[in-house]
């Protein structure tokens, strides 16, 4: 059994590739050679631009650089496939094993295949490292530095001169095996684990790496995986053309596959091949316009370069209406649904194992953040152990927030430490506080946006716990929305969710981690009463089920003294007091930190009560 | 109707129009053009294209080819993308055409190049420079701009003239132009008992050029002359960099500089020497031929390549003429054996070239701000680097 996104996902890559086929058995059947090579070469470009799609869609980086690859591969495959005669003449200087190379193209294929993979795993590495527009700019630094490095290996290039004579791929239907091989291959990718994981980091970094996500790990395997489909496509390019330089594959194309991916929509794969059908219908549609002479008689002259203007107003009119492109990140699938008015169905909640967390304590030791001269928390040290309830209270700017963030790895204590069960956390990244146990929810709320309900908290079952099936992970996601009473929700894009949904849909996440440790930067922040007491009863009932320690912030006081066993108060960085709620309610300094002044027990009492 | 009927009718109309298709053959010669009107092609072929036009029409009010067989021209852009030439030379064949021109680029050329080639039609590059693409692609490939071997060879025999012993080469290998062309140069220079005191490579686009400066300064003994095909931009910052430098050695360029950006360099640029395919003295062909593409299309030639491409469309009709026919085989034939067609820019002779064509290249000089003509040469063929010489 597979899980309903993956079967959606195949039944994706089937339309599409039905419809190629009809295409490619039209051109094959009923078409001129003129007609298949334009076929042909839209064959390719899908391939091409899912290449670089299926980074783009999967992390949100846009590539400029993907091109390379393209080149690389055709020039490799071109090596180990021209003739050993024509090669001697072609590249005198080559060495003589590669001089003595001739392989069929098949088998070329797969060679080129894996060694472009291999590039791209190398010169991932540092591209994954970056975020967001640095990125972006490494991969332009990328197609630069390949384009610069192919012209100057001139003894297995020619340099900037043609290769010519590379034997040629004539069946239409190699094309079209490569185009549907690539959309399955993507689109079930953009589906499975890696996939999710990858539109999670695309969506949220922080709250991706919260749920034990490793963003440099994830974006480099999906680089690497980019890399192998637009080597693909440049053997496949290479192959068709039978004659081509370094310039075949640099800013030109580069711009061809970005127009499509802008047309389509950058983040889903049904999208980048119904940009590329519409380019090349568009260009092809426009070319025989121009060709007809309706405008040069209009003109009194013949002009050129309508496809350009063509191109260009199309790909203004889509950023104009649809900014993310035609799809924007959604897929076929989700379309037909959105027609015929039908949500996906449920998938059936999975009962959640209550086995109760073995005892650990988290101890927090001699704790300070500073900032410059700011000392932002100042030598703070509690301990919190599993199936207790700690409040932290403190007014406005005393330090609360970066002293969750010390001990959820969002930020580096400048001394002291932070332990769980014994292990030294205290320099760990977010992730790995996420796989030692401790799960967070943020105080201004960090979802998957643009993913379901579901997914968002599935993204969390798949990182925890990799070796359950799909489909089992969705079933356990849909236990813990349920036991955060928004099973019903499960569907709904989670941006779109109310506020107090939201915030029960970022623990029900956090919860999916199974953590021994929860850590809740002020859950019930803007919740009217109904829901602080909806929300105080899950809490409780959470900690009954799964014996999981939490450390809450939040400024109903009410709350906080009803939930809590221990409550800690910071000041100005300071822990000031620490103790049960009655202790708390009484003590002079809390009042003082409040209020400002010193005050009775007795209005202690009023006002920190009501 | 019945049924065999209307079959009947279908295979008589069938039967007409080929019919009539073939006569129309006969009585036209079908010119296919592939060119990059848009894209980085575009400065190019457009003027190229706008040559084209004006020989189609002159020959055509004279009643065609040998007065009997008008062109038709048939024009198609490829976008400056090796990928389209394919497509568009495959639909142009399919139409019929009887002769192909390409792109003036070497890759799209060999891909349109190869379709024709399979189809026995005959095609020529319209000013790929690059002398080895008529062997790559086959016997039905010819080309017609002066080739990089050709102009490097005109630039060796006047640096010997003048007496420089000399040179020192400045090349960048990101494109066969910039690369070969100094490297026939230096074939040819040491051919000639030149001796080649170095070379230095330099980056498109890289602005300072004060390392090559350097380079050129620090030598033992300065070089009697500096020769390379760099263009804008990278041509005028070097030029102004080493003349600031106090290096007042000559340079000699080739037709890429052949723009009014050169000129503009003012006093720096005094004494350039450059080749390119022609030179408009008052009476020649050129100037002539100037005049009529200003009748033609209104406004002035706005480069050399409209000259050429004009002489492509001379060249193709006295090889149908020669032919006698609109067959490929026998175009192709003839064409090998033309001699001293008169063109705009001086005569054009493919006899023993193997399709590559042996023509006039002129020189010029910059002189107080104006082109002056040094002189229109036909290198002679044992001077001229074979195209695979000197490739490093």
């Amino acid at each position: 059994m597979i899980s309903d996104a993956k079967r959606r996902a195949l039944a994706d890559s089937a339309i599409l590739s039905g419809v190629l086929f009809v295409t490619s058995f039209a051109a094959w059947a009923f078409l001129g050679r003129s007609d298949q090579a334009m076929i042909t070469y839209l064959l390719i470009l899908i391939v091409a631009s899912l290449g670089m799609s299926s980074f783009s869609a999967m992390t949100g980086i846009l590539s400029f650089g993907h091109a390379a690859f393209i080149g690389l591969a055709a020039h490799l495959s071109a090596l180990l496939t021209i003739p050993v005669a024509a090669k001697g003449m072609l590249l005198p200087d080559l060495p003589g094993w590669l001089a003595a190379v001739h392989m069929p193209i098949w088998a070329s294929l797969i060679v080129t295949v894996a060694v472009v993979t291999l590039i791209g795993v190398v010169l991932g590495l540092p591209i994954a490292r970056l975020g967001g527009s640095e990125a972006a700019i490494a991969t332009l630094g990328l197609l630069l530095i390949v384009h610069a490095v192919v012209i100057a290996s001139a003894d297995y290039t020619r340099g900037s001169q043609a290769i010519y004579g590379v034997p040629r791929i004539k069946s239409i239907w190699a094309y079209f095996a490569a185009a549907a091989g690539a959309i399955f291959v993507t689109r079930y990718l953009a589906a499975a684990r890696l996939g999710l994981l990858a539109q999670s980091i695309r969506e949220n970094e922080p709250a991706a790496m919260s749920v034990g996500i490793r963003p440099v790990r994830v974006k480099w395997a999906v680089f690497a995986f980019s890399a192998a489909v637009s080597a693909l496509a440049g053997v496949m390019l290479g192959h068709h053309l039978t004659v081509f330089s370094p310039k075949e594959f640099h800013f030109d194309l580069t711009f061809t596959l970005l127009v499509i991916l802008i047309l389509g929509g950058f983040s889903s794969v049904s999208g980048t091949v119904v940009g590329a059908v519409l380019v090349t219908a568009l260009v092809e549609g426009l070319r025989r316009l121009e060709q007809s002479g309706i405008f040069a008689d209009l003109m009194g002259q013949s002009v050129f370069g309508l496809t350009d203007v063509g191109l260009s107003i199309a790909v203004l009119w889509v950023l104009y209406r649809h900014n993310e492109g035609l799809f924007g990140h959604r897929e076929l699938s989700d379309v037909i649904a959105g027609w015929r008015n039908t949500p996906p169905k449920l998938p059936e909640a999975a009962a959640i194992p209550e086995e109760t967390q073995a005892p650990r304590e988290l101890v927090v030791e001699g704790v300070s953040k500073a900032y410059g001269g700011v000392v932002a928390v100042d030598d703070v040290s509690f301990t919190l152990k599993t199936g207790e309830i700690v409040g932290l209270i403190g007014p406005n700017g005393s330090g609360k927030t970066t002293l969750l963030g010390c001990i959820a790895g969002t930020h580096t204590a400048s001394t002291g430490t932070v332990k769980l069960g014994g292990h030294d956390l205290t320099h760990a990244a977010p992730y790995q506080i996420a796989e030692q146990g401790i799960g967070r929810t943020f105080q201004t709320i960090r979802l998957f946006a643009r993913k379901s309900a579901i997914d968002n908290v599935v993204a969390a079952v798949a990182a925890a716990r990799p070796q359950l099936s799909q489909q089992a992970a969705y079933a356990q996601a849909m236990g813990f929305l349920e036991m955060l009473w928004i099973g019903d929700l499960a569907n709904r894009q989670a941006g779109t969710l109310a506020y107090g949904q939201q915030r029960r849909l970022e623990i029900a996440r956090a919860m999916a981690l199974r953590p021994a440790i929860l850590l809740l930067d002020e859950p019930a922040a803007g919740m009217n009463e109904q829901e602080s007491d909806d929300l105080m009863s899950i809490l409780l009932s959470l900690r009954e089920r799964f014996g999981v320690g939490i450390l809450i912030v939040d400024h109903d006081l009410k709350l906080m003294m009803r939930l809590c066993e221990r409550i800690l108060v910071l000041n100005k960085g300071q822990l000031i007091a620490h103790g049960s709620p009655a202790e708390i309610r009484t003590n002079e300094h809390v009042l003082e930190a409040y209020m400002g002044r010193k005050a009775t027990t007795e209005t202690n009492n009023r006002e920190l009560s009501t | 109707m019945t049924k065999n009927g209307l079959f009947g009718a279908l295979a008589l109309t069938t039967a007409l129009t080929s019919a009539a298709g073939i006569a129309a053959a006969e009585d036209t010669l079908k010119l296919g053009y592939i060119g990059g009107l848009t894209g980085y092609l575009a400065p190019y072929d457009q003027p190229s294209l706008a040559g084209v036009e004006v020989a189609v029409d002159e020959i055509n009010k004279a009643g065609g080819i040998g007065g009997t067989m008008p062109i038709e021209l048939i024009v198609r852009d490829m976008r400056s993308e090796t990928a389209q030439a394919f497509v568009v030379a495959q639909e142009l064949v399919d139409e019929g055409i009887d002769v192909l021109i390409t792109p003036c680029d070497v890759d799209p050329s060999i891909a349109a190049g190869q379709v024709a080639q399979a189809a026995e039609v005959p095609a020529v590059t319209s000013c790929a420079s690059t002398p080895t693409l008529p062997g790559v692609v086959g016997d039905y490939m010819f080309s017609n701009y002066p080739a990089d071997n050709l102009q490097a060879a005109v630039l060796a025999q006047y640096a010997t003239e003048q007496g420089y012993k000399t040179a020192y080469v400045l090349l960048s290998p990101e494109t066969p132009y910039t690369e070969r062309l100094p490297e026939y140069f230096m074939v040819a220079f040491e051919a000639m008992g030149g001796k080649i005191l170095g070379v230095t490579e330099y980056s498109m686009g890289q602005q300072d050029f004060s390392a090559e400066v350097t380079k050129i300064s620090g030598l033992d003994a300065l070089p009697d002359v500096i020769m390379t095909a760099a263009y804008e931009p990278d041509f005028p910052a070097f030029l102004t960099q080493l003349r600031n430098a106090g290096i007042d050695t000559p340079v000699l360029g080739s037709d890429g500089i052949d723009s009014p950006t050169t000129l503009g360099l003012g006093p720096i640029a005094e004494g350039v020497v450059f080749t390119n395919a022609g030179y408009a003295d008052e009476g020649s062909d050129l100037a002539a031929f100037y005049d009529a593409f200003e009748t033609f299309h209104g406004s002035a030639a706005e480069s050399a390549f409209t000259a050429t491409g004009y002489d492509i469309v001379k060249v193709i009709a006295q090889a149908v003429q020669d032919a006698g026919s609109t067959d490929g085989p026998a175009i192709r034939d003839a064409w090998d054996a033309v001699k001293d067609v008169p063109g705009a820019t001086g005569t054009i002779t493919f006899a023993g070239g193997n399709r590559v064509p042996l023509r006039a290249v002129a020189l010029n000089k910059v002189t107080g701000g104006e082109l002056d003509h040094v002189g229109t040469f036909v290198p002679d063929a044992a001077s001229v680097p074979g195209p695979d010489e000197g490739d490093h």
